[in-house]
C-alpha cells in the first residue's frame, strides 16, 4: 500500500471526486433547432430520460456522493432530474447556461454566468459553488467572475494532479479540481472503444494516480453517444468504483468538499494563467 | 541495414530518451489561451519534467530536452534546473510553430538560440524541429548558429551525416526520430491506447532495433492530454528503461554525446 501522502486527510492516501456532467438538449442545440431534436440529435434526451436514472442508482449502490455539472438550460428542462440528484445526496454545480464556448463570449460573458448561476440556484433551492467549462474552454475573464459570484472552485483545466488554488485578476481566490482526458468517459467512447479498453485505461490510470497519493476527478456524461449512460456502460462504471473502493487510504467527496477541505489545509495561491 | 556502422567499444546499442518540452507555447503559438482544456501544456512544468528529471536520475539516464523558447521565457527557473542537474538542454521552435515560417525563421531560431544560452549559459548545439516540420533554410540557419546536430527528420535508423544544398557535411549529423511509432503523441492523441499496450509496442520497437543496427531513439512529451506527464505513462517510460537495461552492450545517451561521437569517428557509422 502506498504511504499516505501529507496533502490528504490523515492515513488517506489518495482523494477521489466522482461527477457526472449532464449535457443533455444544451449540447445537441449546438447542432440543429428544437424542431430538429430528434434521431441523432436525441442522445443528449437519452441522458435525462435512462442515463443519469442508472449513474444515480450506480452512485447510491457504490454509497458514493458526486457532483452533478448542469448546463442550466438543460436543469430548467429537466428539473426532476435535478431534485433526484439532490435527493440522494449529490452536489449541483454549474456548467454554463446553455454550453457555451466561454472563449468567445466577451462582454456578454459575465451576464450569461449571472443568468445560469441564478436559474441553477432557482431550480435546485440553493447557490452552486462549482463550475466546469462546456467545451474545456474559458476566456482569461471566466475564473474572476466565478469568484465574483460566490464560486469556490473551477474543474475544467488539465495541468496538475492535485488541486490548487488560483488567484484571480480581481484578487479572490479559487480552487482548480484538474481532470485529466483519460479518466473522462468521452475520450474513449467518443472513438468508439469497447468496454473492456475504457474499463483497463481507467484502473492503469487509477492504480498509477493511486500508486503516487494523487487526486482522482472522474469524469462522466449521462449522454448516450459518448456518455456512460448506457446500461453496459453504466456498469463499467460500477466495475470501476467497485475496484477503487477495494484500495485502503481511498476517500470520495463531492468537488465542493474537496474544493472547501484543499483550500483551508493548502491556502497558498498562485496567479491564474490567462 | 545497409549502413556501414559500428558503434564505439562495447556498445551494441545506442538508446536515447527525449523530451519534448512542449509547455503553453503550443497552444499560445495556436493563438489558444493556456486556460481549461487547453492548459495541459501547463502540466510539464508543474509535474512532467520534474517527475522525468526523478526518474532519469534514479536510472542513471542522461537525456535530452528540446525545450520552445517560449517555454523557456515562461519557466526560466525549470529550464536552469533541468541544466543544473546534468541533462542537455536542445532547441525546439520558438512557439512550436507547426506551420511554414518562410523569412520568420532566421530571427525565430535565432530567438530562441539567445533565449536557452542566456538561461543556462551555454549555447545550445542541438535542434529538434517542431511537429516535425524543417526546410533546407533551417539547416542553413542552425549551421550558422553553430549546432551540431539536427534530430528531426524520419528517412533513416541510423545516424548520419548532415547534408546542405547536396553537400555533405563534416561538422553536422543528423540523428532521425520517428515520430509515428516512438513517440507519444500518436497514441495519445488519434487512438486513445491504453499506456500498457503502447509499452508493449514501444518494446517490440526496441527488440526489432537492437537486433538490427542497434539505433533507439524514444521521443515523448511531459504534458497532460496527449503528452506522457502523467503517473501511468511515467510509470511505461520506467517499465521501457527497466526492459532495456537488461539487453547486453546498451549504452543511454543524451544526443549531443551520440551526435559528438559521430563527429569523431565518421568513418564508423556511414
Amino acid at each position: 500500500m502506498p504511504q499516505a501522502t501529507a496533502c490528504w486527510p490523515d492515513g488517506q492516501v489518495c482523494g477521489v471526486t466522482v461527477t457526472v456532467n449532464f449535457d443533455a438538449e444544451s449540447v445537441d442545440l449546438h447542432e440543429v433547432a428544437k424542431e430538429n431534436l430528434y434521431g441523432r440529435f436525441s442522445y443528449g434526451r437519452y441522458g435525462m430520460r435512462a442515463g443519469v436514472w442508472r449513474l444515480l442508482d450506480v452512485l447510491r449502490a457504490q454509497g458514493v456522493k458526486g457532483t452533478c455539472f448542469v448546463p442550466a438550460l438543460d436543469a430548467e428542462n429537466h428539473p426532476q432530474a435535478v431534485e433526484a440528484a439532490l435527493k440522494d445526496g449529490h452536489e449541483i454545480a454549474a456548467r454554463g447556461y446553455a454550453f457555451e464556448d466561454h472563449s468567445k463570449l466577451g462582454d456578454a460573458e459575465a451576464a450569461t454566468l449571472a443568468k445560469a448561476h441564478a436559474a441553477l440556484t432557482r431550480i435546485a433551492g440553493r447557490a452552486p459553488v462549482g463550475w466546469r467549462a462546456p467545451h474545456g474552454l474559458l476566456s482569461p475573464a471566466t475564473l474572476g467572475h466565478l469568484a465574483d459570484l460566490g464560486y469556490r472552485y473551477d474543474s475544467s483545466f488539465q495541468d496538475d494532479d492535485l488541486p490548487y488554488v488560483m488567484r484571480t485578476a480581481g484578487g479572490k481566490d479559487i480552487v482548480e479540481l484538474p481532470t485529466h482526458q483519460m479518466l473522462d468517459d468521452s475520450t474513449l467512447y467518443g472513438p468508439r472503444h469497447g468496454h473492456d479498453r475504457v474499463i483497463k485505461t481507467w484502473k492503469e490510470e487509477f492504480d498509477a494516480l493511486y500508486g503516487c497519493g494523487l487526486f482522482v476527478n472522474l469524469v462522466l456524461h449521462a449522454r448516450g453517444d459518448y456518455g456512460s449512460g448506457r446500461a453496459s456502460r453504466a456498469r463499467v462504471v460500477d466495475e470501476f468504483l467497485t475496484y477503487v473502493q477495494r484500495r485502503p487510504g481511498v476517500f470520495f467527496m463531492t468537488c465542493a468538499g474537496m474544493a472547501e477541505w484543499w483550500q483551508q489545509r493548502h491556502p497558498q495561491s498562485e496567479a491564474a494563467p490567462v | 541495414m545497409r549502413g556501414k556502422f559500428k558503434w564505439p567499444e562495447g556498445v551494441r546499442c545506442a538508446c536515447m530518451i527525449t523530451v519534448d518540452f512542449d509547455g503553453p507555447s503550443h497552444e499560445i503559438g495556436r493563438k489558444l489561451r493556456p486556460l481549461g482544456i487547453n492548459s495541459w501544456g501547463r502540466y510539464s512544468a508543474r509535474r512532467g519534467i520534474p517527475r522525468y528529471m526523478d526518474l532519469f536520475e534514479k536510472h542513471g539516464i542522461p537525456s535530452t530536452f528540446f525545450v520552445p523558447g517560449y517555454d523557456a521565457e515562461y519557466y526560466p527557473a525549470t529550464v536552469q534546473e533541468i541544466h543544473r542537474r546534468g541533462f542537455e538542454v536542445a532547441a525546439h521552435g520558438y512557439l512550436h510553430e507547426g506551420w511554414e515560417l518562410g523569412d520568420e525563421e532566421e530571427e525565430l531560431l535565432t530567438r530562441t538560440h539567445r533565449i536557452l544560452t542566456e538561461l543556462t549559459g551555454v549555447a545550445p548545439v542541438g535542434w529538434r524541429s517542431p511537429s516535425g516540420r524543417k526546410t533546407a533554410r533551417t539547416m542553413r540557419v542552425l549551421k550558422k548558429l553553430g549546432y551540431v546536430y539536427d534530430s528531426s527528420d524520419k528517412d533513416y535508423d541510423l545516424p548520419y551525416m548532415a547534408r546542405i544544398d547536396g553537400v555533405r557535411l563534416t561538422d553536422m549529423v543528423e540523428i532521425p526520430n520517428n515520430t509515428y511509432s516512438l513517440d507519444d503523441f500518436p497514441w495519445f492523441k488519434f487512438s486513445m491506447t491504453p499506456a500498457s499496450e503502447v509499452l508493449v509496442h514501444w518494446k517490440q520497437e526496441f527488440d526489432s532495433l537492437y537486433a538490427e543496427g542497434g539505433f533507439f531513439m524514444l521521443t515523448f512529451h511531459p504534458r497532460s492530454g496527449w503528452g506522457s506527464g502523467n503517473p501511468s505513462r511515467a510509470r511505461i517510460v520506467e517499465d521501457l528503461i527497466r526492459y532495456i537495461k537488461q539487453f547486453e552492450g546498451v549504452r543511454f545517451y543524451s544526443v549531443q554525446e551520440l551526435a559528438r561521437w559521430c563527429l569523431a569517428n565518421p568513418g564508423e557509422f556511414e
